[in-house]
């Protein structure tokens, strides 16, 4: 059973709490194995043309009252602060959204660690900063559903005035869902409370609305910040674009270096990850691969550190482990739950083979588009930059960071917990380069629709 | 150059200026220069090495730890009732001390008990967990900081945007270990206990064979004689 009838069958219409009419589908829509999919990328040059182009848009794009439905495509918007400017809203309403997000993600290089080959000096032009406005996601079920999409949107454009398309990029990944390394991804998930889903067994509770839908309670017990006013802010959301080009022959080759054969190489990149190739956990499957258990979503996330607290089975510095500890004990006050995030990346490229090399890596046209979703998504990708990606603080490894998708400017370490003594690893690089990125806004559908009819000026129509 | 600040030389003379910074210059440098010197041809250890960056939004940073001074004006009543509160826990609050990030903190009341200067040294940037703070010690953050004017709650949308307006920046600061954490700290203590455990086994073991003897002396000669510390 696929993930979307899946949920299907474990969704209770009365125990729906949020507004789910007005919440745009892809924010707890996951995404389909196999999927495929296209990200655009849209400047606007005249507000009324853009303006235009989102209210014709706004009947486009499903709302999350379906979210469990099979669908053959659907659409996702988001609009950068330099794309609400050029759109025209009110000085009122621009201020009143986070300091992180007017600044942009470029800008706030230092906070997200964005340094060296990293910095956003380095990045694609698309990314460059006043350059997306507005980014436009299209899932499909298959080719023959994106390409039928595609001519329905493509048609739209064409009859707009005032914008530029700078650019696509097609994705997609067949139903073994893996990402450029050849590992399952995306498989944990946070549960929205209140999106009318039971949890999954080891999907832990259910994290609290408002750290992902705007004007619900957060974890703190009360609604975060929101953008002015309520029609603008409200069942909107946060999105974090990272495109990372990925050296999977650096990978490959660093693998070879310190293996004796392509077991070991297996066993170093598992707990690496934190879950073999399959998306089978380390911790349901210490030992060897178990494929049957990587594809059963009623498993595959079903384990918790708790008798792990060496990280002899899943080290602490594990990618998997890193970014979402769950019940580990960790060296400083955390709270886990306002960390999570939902999770929207999709994978570029040809598929993962062991004799890729590093020569390959100079095309560089694999990587992965990291997306997610959150009510405090800057603060989040700021902090997990910072604390769980690019040190080891949080988990006494000083400053040991991420094997994965960590910045090392010099060759870094990592950390294998054996008996009796642990193994230490050098010559880890950067296996994922940051080629851009930006942080924007999801808007519900209300807000759509009040920023296409430019409500705030006088004689606006209604 | 910029015109100093200062009201006591508001009156000062253009001239008057100039001779006043070439004597205090003057008088500066042979010191400053040995300074100057000392750092140039001391070649430096990358764990004692210290820079001065900014610690996000406000404050410095050296390396890993950051300070952070602030000054507020107090409620009414509100410097008696932070006392009270800092004797009832004798200066000991958990809480606190759960966080792993603060080396110190310290709080002086000032213009009778009007004020208050509150100052800290901590390690990475200082917002990157006043999320966590707001979910986890709620209570102890705001039992601290309702005593200040204008304070909006640990889990206002504001709280952060309030600290940084009451912040001034070190214009000097000077950390012995710049690289070090709180975290750091505690597992160099746990390695000091296990390490005294160990060679004690050690030493008792009479079988040993000459791999481990010379790793031993190889550790003994590198932890087990008297060096000065060198920042």
């Amino acid at each position: 059973m696929g993930i979307l009838q899946e949920l299907s069958a474990r969704f209770r219409p009365d125990k729906v709490k949020l507004q789910l009419d007005d919440i745009q589908a892809l924010i707890l829509r996951s995404r389909p194995e196999p999927y495929v999919g296209i990200h655009s990328m849209i400047h606007v040059d005249e507000a009324a043309g853009g303006r235009d182009l989102l209210r014709r848009l706004a009947d486009h794009i499903p709302a999350a009252s379906g979210w469990t439905d099979e669908l053959d495509s659907w659409t996702g918007v988001a609009i950068s602060y330099d794309g609400l400017k050029a759109l025209g809203l009110p000085e009122t309403s621009l201020g009143s959204f986070p300091l992180a997000f007017q600044q942009g993600m470029a800008a706030r290089a230092e906070q997200l660690r964005d340094l060296g080959e990293n910095a956003p000096e380095t990045w694609e032009d698309p990314y460059r900063p006043g350059t997306c406005h507005i980014a436009l996601t299209i899932y499909a079920r298959d080719d023959d559903a994106l390409d039928g999409v595609l001519a329905k949107a493509e048609a739209e454009l064409e009859k707009s005035t005032g914008i530029t398309l700078i650019g696509t990029h097609r994705f997609g990944a067949d139903e073994d869902a893996k990402n450029p390394f050849g590992f399952r991804d995306s498989i944990s998930q946070p549960l929205v409370d209140g999106s009318g889903v039971d949890p999954l067994p080891g999907q832990e509770r259910a994290i609290a609305p408002g750290e992902f839908i705007l004007g619900e309670d957060s974890e703190t017990g009360s609604p975060l910040a929101m953008p002015q006013p309520e029609p603008l802010g409200r069942n909107g959301s946060y999105i974090v674009l990272r495109k990372y080009q990925s050296r999977v022959g650096a990978f490959n080759d660093f693998l070879r270096g310190q293996s004796a054969d392509e077991a070991e190489q297996d066993y170093i990149a598992a707990k690496m990850f934190g879950r073999w190739q399959s998306g089978a956990p380390l911790p349901l499957a210490p030992e060897r691969d178990d494929p049957e258990l990587g594809a059963d979503p009623q498993r595959n996330n079903d384990f918790s550190y708790e008798d792990d607290h060496r990280g002899l089975v899943c080290p602490h510095a594990a990618h998997m482990r890193r970014l979402n500890p769950r019940d580990s004990q960790l060296t400083i006050l955390s709270d886990v739950n306002i960390h999570r995030i939902i999770r929207r990346s999709s994978t570029y490229g040809p598929k993962w083979s062991r004799d890729v090399t590093s020569e390959v890596d100079a095309q560089e046209d694999r990587g992965l588009f990291f997306i997610f979703i959150s009510a405090r998504a800057f603060d989040t990708i700021e902090f997990l930059q910072q604390e769980w990606i690019n040190r080891g603080n949080f988990v006494d490894l000083g400053e040991e960071r991420d094997p994965v998708v960590g910045l090392h400017q010099t060759p870094g370490t990592f950390t294998i917990p054996e008996t009796p003594v642990r193994r230490k690893i050098d010559g880890v690089t950067t296996f994922n380069r940051l080629r851009g990125g930006e942080y924007m806004f999801m808007p519900s559908l209300t807000a759509l629709r009040w920023i296409g009819d430019g409500a705030w000026e006088e004689g606006a129509s209604p | 150059m910029t015109k100093s600040i200062d009201p006591r030389l508001a009156d000062e003379s253009k001239p008057e200026e100039i001779r006043r910074r070439a004597r205090e210059l003057a008088e500066d440098l042979p010191q400053l220069a040995k300074i100057a010197l000392e750092a140039m041809i001391r070649d430096h250890n990358p764990d004692y090495k210290g820079t001065a960056n900014k610690a996000g939004r406000a404050g410095m940073q050296s390396g890993n730890v950051s300070e952070l001074t602030a000054i507020a004006k107090v409620k009414p009543g509100g410097a008696d009732r932070l006392r009270r509160i800092f004797d009832l826990t004798n200066g000991n609050m958990d809480g606190a001390q759960r966080v792993s990030t603060l080396h110190d903190m310290r709080f002086v009341f000032f213009d009778d008990d009007t004020q208050i200067l509150f100052a800290t040294t901590y390690d990475g940037d200082w917002d990157t967990y006043i999320n966590d703070f707001a979910t986890k010690i709620p209570g102890l953050m705001d039992l601290l900081f309702a005593n200040i004017e204008g304070w909006p709650g640990i889990d206002s949308p504001e709280v952060k945007d309030f600290i940084a307006d009451h912040q001034i920046d070190a214009s000097g600061w000077f950390v012995a270990n710049p690289q070090v954490t709180v975290v750091d700290t505690r597992r160099y203590q746990r390695m000091e206990h296990a390490l005294e455990d160990f060679l004690e086994k050690s030493r008792a073991n009479a079988d040993m064979d000459p791999a481990t003897r010379q790793a031993l002396d190889e550790l003994s000669t590198a932890i087990a004689q008297p060096e000065g510390v060198d920042y």
